[in-house]
């Protein structure tokens, strides 16, 4: 059509900021910006290049302005099809900014641009004894943009988290070409977490502060071989059951290890249709021991026919080599391959594992199992070749019906690859209609013309029509008498367009900046007892359930969250972000909206990257966004780690709303009906 | 914008008609000369029949295909790493074949950058797991390009050493004697070096200090040592490789030396070019012509010798040998040949065992500094040669040897590289200097005088105290001395 024009018609503006030279439209360089490691193919009109971040903003300006559409990308290695250019428009390459700009290991922070590909920020920070935690499989060359757009996992965010657990703050370029800087920490609705995960959705990253932490003292790994991947996956479920915390713990089967190994002698004993990686780590070398020790006996238990502690480092990179060459491994089988990303709560792998085997072989594939088992993450990668269309059908209704029986067991879509186009459909299985129209909601807040990578994350109509609709979360959720009253209430409040203070337990909020007019709404009874999953380490607990009594409840169980000792509520704890650490626990949240609508967000899985990060948004949000209403949490089996004693903060609620939290309380509460003060004064 | 309006979603190319609806994905498949025709049949003479892959042999089509575009590679792509570009990276121009084969991509042309940019080091094959044959897709990718290998130059240098390697020798000559006689620039304007396929000598003045007006084949013929006649056994044959040959005659003699010391008597074989050149340049006919001379000289002393090792100093022409057996999967009866002549191929780095090596004196030590070595792209991503040269250098030099950062990390000579893609050749130059200043070595060893010539121009300009040296003549100098009874064959070959 008129695409060709409307880039030239930019051309010299784009050209004066990033000069002639990095504004590419010539054939080759469409073609190979049209296809990433996923399956989906689209076509660029033109293609970016930087050399400077602060190139970023000016040319996102002019493209908005131009209605071009346009999306971020580095070294294109994500699994979902996340920067194939849907609609055309531009790609901005941000590979050139590749600069760590600062390591400060007294405030355990590095500065990067979105570039750095992730080895090399670890080979930076080794010689000053400190490491970044995110460690995914293609982390050799993989960049921190990347990783932060898709919100990359990696074994050890067993212990250490995923990538919103590790990042400290970011700069970020809006769809509309404005530089913000948002922290995790800052007052009010977590923006930066909202950022993280949202594939170029919401905003491109041009500098990132990460966590980075102390190299563990000592580090121990083993390796359990076992005869069936069942047996493996009880003892996985015992490990972290007995309060062990490995740095990682991985799973492999026979397929994903062969390929591996290429031919290098197999180290484990025949037979083996499963190898476990466990790794431990800490500053005492006599906890490691006594944990590794306890390691070998569940495995032992568990009909493990081989344990072995690796020697020597030699020993332990070759463990890990085959690990993490197990999925580019997967290359000598076929030409092609579907890595798909379930998650399931980790004591369902086993079934999961059963399912997937079952629909592999109704489908007649072939597929290499690997397992980030300690987050209840599996990856099968099925092997194929793209030249078989019959083939591609196969493996595309399998990889769909992974998923589906991955929700059915309580689990999501994706831990850590995204959703991009290739999983889009999957939304409409894995939320209802009101979650996906709310995550439509903060795209809209952000982007209004739906220029920043568009058609991704979210289905759009033709993937509505590819599958029936699925029956709502509402519906399955289940929900007390007294929080079912509650969201009636919130819907005649709304009806008669009332405003509302949710005050929860009182514990905060001051009755002087209540605003007039505004009619309470206590949560004291939204107290029920906590549902407390042993076996997942995890625990839903309603909103005004008292963090003492919270805790209570969990000691009797044997379990323990680790979070300081704060007054309030479940739901202050999160609705005040007084103790920001919250986000590394919150899986899920229960929340009514303004008008009553009630949504199911995040889940019981420790990796969820479907959708928006919502759950971290209502951080901080202090009830102006919706009412918490019941909030799981993952827990800890082992005694208590040593706290900090948090100090809240005199001033909690002393926020100076960003335009952006405007932007999505208008798109949330338009009417301002919830804690109205907070977002009264308008810029 | 009708090409984006779906979801993306590709669709997969048909089969062509006639073969197996779909055929397993192991199975060779032809390429359908319906969706391209390039590699119609009446263009075989100028593509290879099949290329040699680490999962068997493959048509090009196949080959090409293998790669699932997980993109392990691009870190390990110079030309990745200095532009940001998937355009000029090793996934990028395999996809851009793959594209071509299919159809999708129309013109090769449009690809010239990044098919010509590419620096054929191979690093990416070494870290593909599938060990996708990138440099040989992208050198059938070259010659798919119009007027590729026919240009004037190539064709006179590459013609010249077929049929003419006397007058070839002649003209190099000449441009050396402008050369010594304080005329370079004039040697240059002559288009000497052009007309010798080595526009890089040219900008190559600084670094290669001494021009022979011997070049070592002469030195080699004349040594009645070396000769095959009156012999009973040969425990090797010296093949002498046009940059030892025409460029670093020392190399060649410190080869031999080296040769004689541990490995006992042998042989020149007086072969010809291996025929990398005129590969590279294109001219597959003529390089199978190279070849088959080769062989046939190797097959004439096999017949009175036995087996034997052919012993090459240059990693990119052993590297090249070993790989004969490609040239020819289209042609049955000199196929097996080539794979018999690739077979007795080494590489000099391989061929002595550290166990031989004593530590070498002190005082020669002393000269040398401390030691590195830069794994030439040839040795260690063509051959798999990368502990071996290791071995013996630390055997003999001991704590004065050091590991090298990112040794395997090209240098950017690749044959003329340097010379038609400065820019992007000084780029990655310039990655391999800061990591020989960073452990701050004064003798780097390397296999292949390709690199000899782009780490001392290098070297001179930036770390002047340093030097690029062959390994053939760093272990000559520091096992000097140690001479054997000429008929002793000190290892078993």
């Amino acid at each position: 059509m008129f695409k060709h024009e409307r880039i030239s018609a930019i051309r010299p503006a784009l050209e004066a900021i990033v000069g002639a030279d990095n504004v590419r439209t010539d054939e080759a360089e469409i073609l190979m910006y049209s296809y990433d490691a996923g399956m989906a193919r689209a076509r660029p009109e033109a293609v970016v290049a930087f050399t400077d971040p602060a190139q970023v903003a000016p040319v996102i300006k002019l493209l908005y302005k131009n209605g071009i559409p346009f999306l971020p990308r580095l070294a294109g290695t994500n699994l979902s099809g996340g920067t194939i250019p849907l609609k055309g428009g531009v790609i901005l390459n941000l590979s050139r900014l590749k600069k760590i700009r600062r390591i400060d290991t007294g405030a355990r922070v590095a500065l990067v641009e979105p570039g750095v590909v992730n080895m090399e920020l670890q080979r930076a920070l080794e010689p000053f004894g400190f490491f970044y935690a995110p460690d995914p499989a293609s982390q050799k060359v993989s960049t921190i943009g990347g990783n932060i757009g898709e919100n990359a996992g990696g074994p050890l965010c067993l212990k250490y988290g995923v990538t919103s657990d590790n990042v400290e703050k970011l700069e970020v370029v809006t769809p509309e070409g404005e530089v913000k800087t948002w922290s995790y920490a800052d007052p009010g609705p977590d923006l930066m977490s909202l950022l993280v995960g949202s594939e170029g959705t919401l905003g491109v990253v041009t500098h990132a502060w990460l966590k980075i932490l102390p190299l563990p003292r000592h580090i121990k790994t083993a390796s359990a071989a076992y005869s069936s991947l069942d047996a493996a996956m009880r003892a996985v479920t015992r490990i972290i059951g007995d309060g062990i915390v490995p740095r990682a713990l991985e799973a492999m089967d026979s397929v994903s290890l062969g390929a591996a190994l290429n031919g290098k002698t197999d180290p484990f004993p025949r037979g083996t249709e499963a190898v476990l990686i466990i790794e431990l780590d800490g500053g005492d070398l006599g906890k490691v021991k006594k944990d590794l020790d306890d390691v070998e006996k569940i495995c032992a238990a568990n009909a493990a026919t081989a344990f072995r502690v690796a020697a020597d480092e030699a020993e332990r990179e070759l463990l890990w080599a085959a690990r993490k060459g197990a999925y580019p491994a997967m290359a000598r089988l076929a030409p092609d391959v579907l890595v798909e990303d379930g998650v399931v709560p980790r004591p369902r792998l086993p079934e999961a594992l059963r399912e997937t085997r079952e629909i592999l072989s109704k489908y007649k594939l072939t597929a290499g199992l690997l397992f980030h088992a300690g987050d209840g993450n599996l990856h099968p990668n099925i092997i194929f070749d793209r030249r078989d269309i019959q083939e591609v059908k196969r493996v595309k209704k399998a990889g769909y019906e992974i998923l589906k029986s991955c929700i059915k067991l309580g689990g999501t879509i994706s831990g850590e690859h995204g959703i991009g186009v290739e999983k889009r459909v999957a939304m409409n299985w894995l939320y209802g209609r009101d979650e996906l129209d709310f995550f439509r909601r903060i795209k809209a807040a952000f982007d209004p013309l739906d220029l920043a990578n568009p058609d991704k994350i979210l289905p759009v109509a033709a993937d509505a029509r590819a599958e029936a609709a699925p029956e709502s979360l509402a519906d399955r959720a289940s929900l007390s008498p007294q929080a079912r009253s509650l969201v009636d209430e919130l819907r005649l409040r709304s009806r008669s367009g009332e405003r509302t203070a949710v005050t929860g337990l009182g514990t905060r909020l001051k009755a002087d900046r209540i605003m007039e007019g505004a009619k309470t709404l206590d949560l004291r009874s939204l107290a029920g007892r906590a549902a407390i999953d042993r076996e997942n380490l995890t625990a839903r607990a309603e909103a005004g359930l008292a963090l003492e009594d919270f805790r209570a409840q969990l000691k009797e169980a044997g379990l323990n969250i680790e979070i300081p000792d704060l007054k309030g509520s479940v739901g202050g704890l999160i609705a005040s972000k007084v103790w920001p650490g919250i986000r590394e626990l919150l899986l899920g949240l229960e929340v009514v909206t303004a008008d009553g609508t009630l949504l199911e967000l995040g889940g019981r899985t420790v990796k969820n990257v479907a959708g928006y990060d919502a759950v971290k948004l209502f951080c901080g949000s202090m009830g102006a966004y919706g009412v918490i209403i019941a909030a799981t949490f993952a827990l800890s089996a082992g005694a208590r780690r040593a706290q900090a004693s948090a100090v809240e903060p005199a001033a909690w609620d002393a926020f100076e709303p960003d335009d952006y939290h405007r932007r999505l309380k208008k798109a949330l509460d338009a009417r301002n009906l919830l804690n109205p003060w907070i977002y009264r004064t308008t810029p | 914008m009708s090409h984006n309006e779906q979801s993306g979603e590709e669709k997969p190319v048909q089969a062509p008609a006639g073969t197996d609806a779909y055929p397993p994905a192991h199975a060779a498949h032809h390429i359908p000369s319906e969706i391209n025709e390039l590699y119609a049949p009446e263009n075989n003479g100028r593509h290879l029949a099949a290329l040699l892959t680490d999962l068997g042999e493959r048509n090009i089509y196949d080959a090409a295909a293998q790669c699932n575009r997980c993109g392990y590679c691009e870190t390990s792509c110079p030309t990745y790493m200095l532009t940001g570009r998937e355009t000029l990276s090793a996934r990028g121009r395999n996809q851009f074949m793959r594209l071509l084969l299919e159809g999708k991509a129309k013109n090769s042309a449009d690809a010239a950058e990044a098919l010509n940019t590419c620096l054929l080091c191979g690093a990416c094959s070494s870290a593909c797991y599938a060990k996708v044959p990138t440099p040989d897709i992208v050198l059938e990718g070259r010659r798919t390009l119009s007027g590729y290998g026919d240009n004037f130059f190539s064709r006179a240098a590459v013609k010249t050493l077929l049929d003419a390697p006397g007058l070839f020798g002649f003209w190099l000559k000449l441009a050396y004697l402008a050369k010594k006689t304080g005329l370079p620039r004039l040697a240059a304007r002559l288009g000497l070096y052009h007309l010798l396929g080595m526009p890089g000598l040219a900008d190559a003045e600084g670094a290669v200090d001494r021009t022979p007006l011997r070049f070592a084949a002469e030195l080699l013929r004349r040594d009645p040592s070396l000769r095959p006649q009156g012999k009973l056994a040969v425990n090797w044959a010296y093949f002498a490789a046009c940059g030892p040959n025409y460029m670093f005659t020392d190399v060649a003699l410190a080869t031999v030396r080296v040769l004689r010391r541990h490995a006992g008597e042998g042989i020149f074989i007086e072969n010809q070019c291996c025929g990398l050149m005129a590969h590279n340049y294109g001219r597959l006919e003529d390089a199978r012509e190279f070849a088959r001379r080769n062989i046939l000289r190797y097959e004439e002393l096999k017949a009175v010798f036995g087996d034997f090792p052919v012993v090459a100093d240059c990693s990119s022409c052993a590297a090249f040998m070993k790989s004969y057996e490609q040239l020819f999967t289209g042609d049955e009866d000199w196929r097996p040949r080539a794979a018999a002549f690739a077979a007795a191929v080494r590489d000099i780095l391989e061929l002595i065992p550290a166990e031989k090596i004593d530590h070498a004196p002190a005082d020669k030590l002393e000269a040398a500094g401390r030691i590195t070595y830069h794994d030439s792209c040839r040795a260690c991503h063509g051959q798999g040669i990368r502990p071996e040269p290791r071995a013996v250098l630390k055997k003999l030099a001991g704590r004065r040897y050091t590991e090298l950062p990112e040794s395997d990390w090209c240098c950017g000579g690749a044959g003329a590289f340097a010379f038609t893609q400065p820019e992007l050749s000084a780029g990655v130059l310039d990655r391999k200097l800061r990591n020989i200043a960073s452990v701050q070595a004064d003798t780097v060893v390397v296999g292949a005088t390709s690199c000899l010539i782009q780490i001392n121009a290098g070297l001179k300009a930036a770390y002047p105290s340093a030097r690029a040296v062959h390994y053939s003549v760093l272990l000559d100098q520091l096992t000097a001395g140690k001479e054997l009874p000429p008929d002793n064959a000190k290892i078993k070959l």
